[in-house]
C-alpha cells in the first residue's frame, strides 16, 4: 500500500511536470468549449423567423394572407419583385392570378405554396363557406425541442473523458527501459511492472477526473449550459470514458518503440477521428452514421459516451445504458490484458 | 541546393500530419458531394420526414395517411414515446403523428384528433399542422349524413397553384457553387492546419542550436541559405494548395463552368500566401514544437469556427464576426460566399488578406531581427 502511494506520487508529478499533458488534457478542451460555444449559440438560441411575402399592391388576398401569424406582407411595385427575390428580401411573389415566384426551391417557399394552394382547394371542394370552421384546431401538441447541436458539446465531454488516453502513453514509457531513463532505472530496481501500472492508472484516473471536472465546471457556471440533469449515469459513463482512454492510452504506449510525442499524435489523432464520427465538428455526420452504418454508433466508444449522455440527460432514456457499459468495460478489458502481455517479461539485452 | 533538399526531407517525414488532415478533408468533400448538384430548372415541393402511427385504421385516418404519403418522405417509427422524442430531438424525423383509436369521433366532434411530436422552433412545424388542420377541415365540411366524402376531399387536394422559378442573372449553378463554397472555405481550416505544423516542425529542425552553429561555419551563404528555406516553405505551401484545386477539379470537374471557379481559385492562392506570411510570424515566435503543435491546432480550428468556416457567418453573433475580422480566414470566406460580377465586387476583402500577409511578414521580420541581435 505505501509503495503504491509512493508510486502514485511520482507518476502524479513527473505528469503534472509535462506541458504537452497540461495543454491537451487541461486547455484544449476548454478553448474547444468556447469555440464551440460561440459558434454554436445563434443555433442554439433559434428562433422561428417569419416568411417573407411579396404581393402586388392589387391583390385580392392581401386579407386573407395578413390572417397568417407567420407570414410579412410588403406590397411590391411589379419592376422591383425580381430584384428582390434576387436579394432574397422576400422569399416568394403572388401575382393576382395566385401564380406565384421564387428564387429557389425550400421549405419557406413550399409553406407559401401551401397556403396559395388552400385558397385554390377551398374553391374546387365546392361547398358552402360555413361548413368550414376555421376556428378549430386538431392537433394536440408535443413538444420536443430538436437541438442536435447540443450533441457536440456531449461528444466534447465523451473526447476529454478518452483523454486519459495521454496520462496511460505516458505511464507506459516510465516503465519501459527502452522508452525513457526512469524506465531504466524502474527496470533495475525490484518494482513490479504490474504495482507500477496500476499506480500510473490510479494517478491517470485522478488527473483526468479532475481535467473533466474543470471542463464540466467551465461549461455549466461560465458558459451557463445546464447539460446534467442525471448525474449517476452520466458519472458512470464518464468515469468508464477515463479508463477506457487510460486503456488505449497503455494499449497505444506499449504498441511500438516509437518516441512519446509520435504516440500522443496518434492517440489525438484516433480519439479525433472516433470523436468525428460521434458528432462533434458536426451532428449531421452522426445522423449520418445512425442511418448509413449503424453498427459504427454501437462500436464506436465515443459515440456510445455521447448517445448515453444525451439520452440520459436531456431525454430522460435509460434504456439500453448496460449494453453501452458492458462494450465498453469489454474494450477496456481487452486492451489492459493484450498491454499487459506485452510488458509482462520484458527484458532487454541491451538499450 | 542542399538545404532546398533536406527541407523538402524533413517535411516529408511529417506525412503523416498532412495524409491524416487531407485524407479527412476528402472524405468530408466525398460525403458532401453526395448532395444534388443538378443545375434547378423548376420549383420542387420539400418533402418533410414524417412518421405515423395509425391506431385507428379507418377509412377517415387511412384518408389522411394517404394525403401526408402524397407529400412528405414517411420515415419508420414505434409506438414508444422515448423513441420518437430521440427521432424528434435527432432531427430524423421533422415530426412524428399519432392518430388515436377514436379518430373519427373526435374529429366529428371538432376535438384534439391528432398528436404530433415536433419542434415549435422550426419552420417545418407550420407545414405539417398545416396539411393536417387543413385535411381535416375539408373532411369536416363534407361530412353528411354520418359519412365524409373523401373522394371530393382528396379531388380538390389535387389542385395546386402554379410556381415560377425567377433565373438569376449570372450562370451560376447555385446547388453546385453551393458545394464549391463549402468545400474550399473548408480548405482554409486544413491550409492553416497544416502549414503551421509541417513547416513549423521543420523549421524547428533547422533552427536547432547546433545546426546553426554548422550553418554558420559552413561555406553557404545566409542569403542563400534562407532562399533556399524559403524555396523550401513555398515548394511545401504550393503543393498542398494544389492538391486541393486539383482535388476540387477531380471530385467536380465537370461543373467548374457552371460556378466561378477562377474566384476560388484565386481566393484560395491569396490565402494560402497570407497563411504562409503567418507561419513566418509564428516560426520567429517560437521554435518549440509543442507550442506550435498548439497553435497549429488552436488556431486553424479556432478561426474556422468564429469565421464562418464550419458554421455559416449568418448563424455567427455580431460579436463574434467583429473578433474574426481580425483573422484572414473571414475575409477568404466572405469571398467564396460573395456572387461577383468582377473582383472589383470583393476588391477590399482581397486587399485585407494581403495586408494580412504584410503585416505578419513585417512583425515576423521585427522578431527576426531581434533573435539575431541576441
Amino acid at each position: 500500500m505505501k509503495n503504491l502511494f509512493r508510486n502514485c506520487l511520482y507518476i502524479g508529478r513527473n505528469s503534472y511536470r509535462d506541458k504537452s499533458f497540461l495543454f491537451w488534457v487541461l486547455i484544449y478542451p476548454l478553448i474547444l468549449a468556447m469555440f464551440f460555444y460561440i459558434a454554436f449559440s445563434g443555433v442554439m438560441d433559434m428562433e422561428l423567423k417569419n416568411i417573407d411575402v411579396g404581393i402586388s399592391s392589387e391583390s385580392s388576398i392581401e386579407f386573407v394572407l395578413k390572417e397568417v401569424e407567420f407570414l410579412n406582407i410588403y406590397k411590391l411595385p411589379e419592376h422591383e419583385v425580381k430584384e428582390r427575390l434576387q436579394n432574397e428580401e422576400i422569399e416568394g411573389f403572388i401575382d393576382d392570378d395566385l401564380n406565384l415566384f421564387v428564387k429557389k426551391s425550400g421549405i419557406r417557399q413550399t409553406i407559401i405554396k401551401e397556403i396559395l394552394d388552400q385558397i385554390k382547394q377551398m374553391d374546387s371542394l365546392n361547398v358552402p363557406i360555413e361548413n368550414f370552421d376555421f376556428d378549430v384546431d386538431y392537433i394536440l401538441d408535443k413538444n420536443q425541442k430538436a437541438d442536435t447541436i447540443i450533441i457536440v458539446f456531449y461528444s466534447l465531454i465523451a473526447m476529454v473523458s478518452a483523454y486519459g488516453i495521454f496520462p496511460g502513453i505516458e505511464v507506459t514509457s516510465f516503465i519501459q527501459a527502452n522508452l525513457s531513463n526512469i524506465g531504466q532505472r524502474v527496470n533495475i530496481t525490484p518494482l513490479k511492472k504490474i504495482d507500477f501500472l496500476l499506480s500510473g492508472t490510479i494517478v491517470s484516473l485522478v488527473l483526468n477526473l479532475l481535467a473533466n471536472g474543470l471542463l464540466i465546471g467551465f461549461m455549466k457556471y461560465v458558459l451557463k449550459l445546464d447539460l446534467f440533469t442525471e448525474i449517476k449515469y452520466s458519472l458512470i459513463f464518464i468515469l468508464i470514458g477515463n479508463l477506457f482512454g487510460i486503456a488505449l492510452g497503455i494499449f497505444i504506449g506499449v504498441s511500438s518503440k516509437q518516441n512519446e510525442n509520435v504516440k500522443t499524435i496518434l492517440g489525438i489523432v484516433t480519439v479525433l477521428i472516433l470523436s468525428f464520427f460521434s458528432g462533434m465538428m458536426s451532428p449531421d455526420i452522426k445522423i449520418m452514421m445512425d442511418q448509413k452504418l449503424p453498427i459504427m454508433g454501437k462500436l464506436n466508444p465515443i459515440s456510445i459516451i455521447t448517445n448515453n449522455l444525451y439520452k440520459v440527460n436531456l431525454l430522460g432514456n435509460t434504456q439500453n445504458t448496460l449494453e453501452g457499459i458492458i462494450i465498453l468495460c469489454i474494450y477496456c478489458m481487452v486492451l489492459s490484458l493484450i498491454s499487459y502481455g506485452v510488458l509482462r517479461r520484458k527484458s532487454y539485452d541491451s538499450i | 541546393m542542399t538545404v532546398y533538399k533536406y527541407f523538402i526531407k524533413v517535411a516529408l517525414k511529417n506525412k503523416g500530419v498532412i495524409l491524416s488532415y487531407t485524407i479527412l478533408f476528402f472524405i468530408l468533400s466525398v460525403i458532401n458531394g453526395s448532395t444534388n448538384t443538378q443545375r434547378e430548372t423548376n420549383f420542387t415541393e420539400s418533402k418533410l420526414d414524417i412518421g405515423i402511427i395509425d391506431n385507428s385504421n379507418s377509412q377517415l385516418s387511412r384518408g389522411l395517411v394517404n394525403y401526408l404519403e402524397k407529400n412528405n418522405n414517411i420515415i419508420s417509427t414505434k409506438s414508444d414515446e422515448k423513441y420518437i422524442k430521440e427521432q424528434i430531438f435527432l432531427q430524423i424525423a421533422d415530426g412524428v403523428i399519432v392518430i388515436p383509436e377514436n379518430f373519427e369521433d373526435k374529429v366529428i366532434n371538432k376535438e384534439k384528433a391528432v398528436e404530433i411530436y415536433k419542434d415549435d422552433r422550426k419552420i417545418e412545424t407550420y407545414q405539417i399542422q398545416n396539411q393536417i388542420n387543413k385535411f381535416i377541415l375539408f373532411a369536416n365540411a363534407t361530412y353528411e349524413d354520418g359519412k365524409f366524402k373523401l373522394w371530393n376531399v382528396n379531388d380538390a387536394l389535387d389542385e395546386k397553384v402554379d410556381v415560377n422559378l425567377v433565373i438569376s442573372d449570372n450562370n451560376i449553378n447555385q446547388r453546385i457553387n453551393n458545394w464549391f463554397k463549402t468545400y474550399f472555405n473548408f480548405t482554409s481550416y486544413i491550409i492553416l492546419a497544416i502549414y503551421i505544423s509541417v513547416i513549423g516542425f521543420v523549421m524547428i529542425e533547422f533552427t536547432d542550436e547546433e545546426i546553426e552553429k554548422r550553418r554558420k561555419i559552413s561555406s553557404i551563404k545566409f542569403l542563400k541559405f534562407n532562399q533556399q528555406m524559403y524555396l523550401g516553405q513555398l515548394t511545401i505551401a504550393g503543393f498542398q494548395t494544389l492538391v486541393f484545386i486539383l482535388g476540387s477539379i477531380i471530385l467536380k470537374g465537370k461543373y467548374i463552368g457552371e460556378v466561378d471557379f477562377f474566384k476560388y481559385v484565386f481566393n484560395t492562392i491569396v490565402f494560402s500566401f497570407s497563411a504562409l506570411c503567418f507561419v513566418f510570424l509564428v516560426n520567429n515566435i517560437t521554435s518549440n514544437r509543442f507550442v506550435i503543435s498548439g497553435i497549429s491546432t488552436v488556431l486553424s480550428l479556432g478561426t474556422s469556427f468564429i469565421s464562418g468556416v464550419l458554421v455559416p457567418q449568418e448563424i455567427l453573433g455580431e460579436k463574434v464576426l467583429t473578433i474574426a475580422k481580425f483573422f484572414p480566414t473571414y475575409y477568404f470566406v466572405k469571398i467564396n460566399e460573395t456572387n461577383i460580377k468582377s473582383f472589383l465586387d470583393v476588391k477590399y476583402e482581397l486587399f485585407m488578406q494581403i495586408l494580412f500577409a504584410m503585416a505578419f511578414l513585417l512583425v515576423g521580420l521585427y522578431f527576426s531581427k531581434a533573435k539575431q541581435k541576441q
